[in-house]
């Protein structure tokens, strides 16, 4: 079976509308977590998120996206599947050919819409425009019809670690011969609906999240979206490749609905048979792209579950520290992050760390430099205990 | 593709305890509700905080998990958790973004039933939730079908889940999904008028390579988005041409057909493509509407090819029959989601 | 509001609201541990609990960690209840 290669991206994030902008960002240790702002809720002027400061009606116009019940959740999707494709140099008789499949992922779909959605479903009156809109389906669904896509068509929910499955996915289907070529990512925006959840739960900091920190207080949501192309090789021609997918797994901490067990049983045993899967020793993963969302729970466990399997961990770190935590767009971000790495040879700064957690001692990357990099493994962690692991490779 | 061993089903016929579907339940308040069981197998702690999605998606599973160990866990649902989705929306609402109890979100994921099946047979194994509205169950399938080639001498719990719960149906009823008035399940398909009825339940099947007192193989699976009759038409040739061998022919035509006259075009194409002499039966009058019903036609198929007979009121054109040996079930969901499923006699 | 009373309503209330299927009110002993062994609550019941003294008694616990000290068993709730109540 040929090597499945990744050979086009695409990312919106609040750090950057474009894979090059997220990437400058990155580089030099830019955060795009600000106080709430572009929508209406008794957070809004207090709570630290990464937002996208583009009102959804100026997404909307720029994407030619006027159809009604286009929600945010689909449009942040639209704008980083066209760079994507368009990366890829993906022809429209590609796109819609039957050997063409997309897997996305959202968490939120169109929930976004609170207001609309609570007078749509207690039946206050005449049914907006988004009654077709509100499931984590819509944004595939909106994505197949506007390029007539007549392929396998499939969208994951399972929380934090959604577009990282759907990563999974995507490669599966290739290596089964399902499919040629995948379109694979996510998508998530901002909501009452999240922010009142994970406030619920006091996982949410009123402050910058600090991830891997001592002080560390809980995560900063965030809203965003990534696609990546995967091809087998055998039919790529003249074409830029970023990197290989070579390695993925998925296993369940199966110990509570919202919280990881103290051994990280999920996280080691997804990790470890990542590397099982890539014919990979420990000693040969370069960086980690960590969860570390900055929770309490979140980092701790996840710090032992990586010193279990490593003993001595390769250079990490967690990207929430720019962007915040992404939800059902998470891992996909995360992965168009780790093939940067990969494809520049180079690590990014983790931002606003300063004292390690005392029973792990361990300590981010802090700085950025250009370092030999072959395998970068990034991991997603969710509710449920949904825990995912992906390796990527220099091509 | 795989075979399918131990399966159950909740629904809104006799399906689970006791299982008789010669006889058939009605719809009330045009909507076909599911016959809840006990669930005795689920911790009382546990079971208070479950909605009725998880409940059912549940319920059906822990017997067949509790039997059996299996490496993963693959379920497909649109909606699963809406009622709690809705619940905590609605306290968001009421306390003005104030004080609000977390229960209600962390089951209002998708994802909870598959967690909480994991959860409570300390499965460690793969774990997954698809939720692409009309081929969620689809794309479970087909998964697990990946599954069992990448790792031979597994074994998986496949499945399916849906509510109606009461703001699903407001939303759906808004968008003229649903029959208007009062409306009998039992006349679903005797009148020419838009519209279905709403319905609920969860299948669940243990899934292997296995031919040994297999059940059903179910030899493939394909999937399309159009709303274009023709290219449903080009699918289900393409699907034949490509399963069945020179002579072979489909025994049974399993319809999602749902009443809804708007789609009835696209039932009558795939009867005009198979065999005459191909016997149609249909059972959205027995399930009702939801996203995931194609998991209730794969139940009801296994148990065709187990029994060799069907009810009555589930056949539409009838045909003598020596024996079932491969039944297609062709579903589409609201008239642009569409799947063909092949199940054969193992 | 007496002290036993409260206790009784109490009991109701937190049987309602965690939707304690398997337990009758008065079978909930005054000092029978919330947690762990006992009643068997969790982390989730814990939060939902700093709910309830919310919205019924006016109570703010701002952290689930002061809470558990608080949430220990129903002689412990209903005495802080008593001393901080403003509903």
């Amino acid at each position: 079976m040929s090597r499945i290669l990744v050979t086009g991206m695409g990312v919106i994030s609040s750090i950057g509308n474009s894979v090059a902008e997220n990437r400058m960002s990155l580089v030099e240790g830019k955060s795009g977590i600000s106080i709430l702002d572009v929508f209406n809720s008794k957070y809004s002027g207090r709570l630290p998120v990464g937002e996208i400061k583009t009102a959804t009606g100026s997404l909307r116009e720029k994407l030619g996206a006027n159809e009604p019940g286009v929600t945010r959740t689909t449009l942040l999707a639209l704008h980083a599947f066209d760079e994507a494709i368009s990366d890829s140099g993906l022809t429209n008789i590609q796109l819609s050919s039957i050997d063409t499949a997309l897997v996305g992922a959202s968490t939120v779909g169109g929930m976004c819409l609170t207001d609309e959605l609570y007078h749509d479903a207690n039946k206050d009156a005449d049914g907006s425009e988004y009654l077709y809109s509100y499931d984590c389906g819509s944004v595939n669904m909106y994505l197949q019809q506007r390029y007539a896509m007549s392929g396998i068509v499939n969208t994951i929910n399972t929380a934090c670690s959604s577009s990282a499955n759907a990563i999974m996915y995507g490669a599966r289907l290739i290596k089964n011969c399902l499919a040629k070529r995948v379109i694979v990512g996510g998508t998530d925006s901002l909501a009452k609906f999240t922010i009142n959840g994970f406030n619920a739960l006091h996982i949410l900091s009123d402050e910058v999240c600090i991830p891997f920190d001592r002080d560390r207080k809980g995560l900063n949501l965030g809203e965003g979206a990534a696609f990546l192309v995967l091809e087998r090789e055998e039919d790529i021609v003249d074409k830029k490749i970023y990197a290989q997918i070579s390695g993925y797994s998925n296993t369940n901490d199966s110990y509570h609905p919202s919280s990881l067990s103290e051994n990280g049983d999920g996280p080691y045993l997804a990790m470890q048979a990542a590397l099982r899967f890539a014919k990979l020793d420990v000693s040969q993963v370069s960086f980690i792209n960590a969860h570390g969302t900055g929770t309490e729970n979140n980092d701790e466990v996840e710090s032992r579950a990586m010193l279990r399997l490593f003993e001595k961990p390769p250079a990490f770190s967690s990207t929430k520290s720019n962007i915040g935590h992404t939800l059902g767009a998470s891992g996909a971000i995360e992965a168009v992050y780790s093939v940067l790495n990969l494809a520049h040879q180079e690590l990014y700064p983790g931002l606003n760390f300063t004292n390690p957690i005392p029973s792990t001692g361990l300590i981010p990357v802090l700085a950025y430099k250009k370092m030999p990099l072959q395998h970068v493994m990034s991991n997603s962690f969710g509710f449920g205990g949904n825990c995912s692991s992906l390796i990527f490779s220099k091509a | 593709m795989f075979y399918i061993h131990q399966n159950t089903c909740i629904s809104p016929q006799h399906t689970f305890l006791n299982v008789d579907i010669e006889e058939l339940r009605e719809s009330v308040d045009n909507k076909l509700a599911v016959i809840e069981p006990g669930y005795e197998g689920i911790p009382p702690g546990i079971l208070r905080r479950m909605g009725k999605a998880v409940r059912i998606g549940v319920g059906a599973a822990l017997p067949l998990v509790k039997q059996v160990d299996v490496d993963g866990i693959i379920i497909g649902t649109a909606n699963g958790g809406m009622e709690d989705c809705i619940k905590f929306l609605n306290q968001i609402i009421q306390y003005g973004e104030g004080m609000l109890t977390p229960g209600n979100f962390v089951q209002s994921t998708p994802n909870a039933i598959a967690a909480q099946v994991g959860l409570l047979t300390a499965n460690k194994g793969y774990n997954i939730t698809h939720v692409h509205r009309g081929l969620a169950f689809e794309n479970a399938l087909l998964d697990a079908a990946m599954l069992l080639r990448e790792n031979p001498a597994g074994q998986y719990l496949l499945g399916a889940v849906d509510e109606i719960s009461a703001y699903n149906y407001n939303i759906d009823h808004l968008a003229g999904w649903f029959k208007k008035g009062n409306f009998s399940s039992r006349d679903l398909f005797l009148t020419e008028s838009a519209g279905t009825l709403a319905g609920e339940g969860s299948a669940m099947f243990i899934v292997n390579n296995n031919a040994m007192t297999a059940e059903a193989f179910v030899q493939d699976a394909n999937t399309l988005h159009t709303d274009n009759e023709q290219d449903v038409a080009a699918r289900l040739q393409y699907f034949l041409e490509k399963n069945l061998a020179n002579g072979d022919e489909i025994d049974l035509l399993l319809s999602g057909e749902n009443g809804d006259s708007r789609f009835k075009k696209y039932f009558e194409m795939c009867e005009s493509i198979l065999a005459k002499n191909v016997q149609v039966a249909r059972f959205k009058h027995m399930s009702g509407e939801y996203a995931t019903a194609s998991s209730m036609a794969l139940w009801l198929g296994c148990r065709v090819l187990k029994e060799q007979q069907l009810p009555r009121h589930m056949i539409e054109i009838y045909t003598t029959k020596k024996a079932y040996k491969r039944i297609l079930i062709y579903n589409n969901y609201k008239g642009n989601q569409h799947s063909f499923i092949l199940l054969t006699k193992p | 509001m007496e002290t036993a009373a409260l206790k009784e309503q109490l009991k109701k209330q937190i049987v309602e609201f965690l939707n304690l299927l398997s337990v009758k009110p008065e079978d909930i002993k005054d000092d029978e541990p919330l947690f762990g062994k006992g009643l068997g609550l969790d982390s989730i019941d814990s939060i939902e609990l700093i709910v309830l003294l919310s919205r019924e008694y006016g109570i703010t616990i701002q952290d689930p960690k002061e809470g558990r000290k608080i949430l220990v068993d129903i002689n412990t709730m209903a005495d802080y209840i008593e001393k901080n109540r403003t509903k």
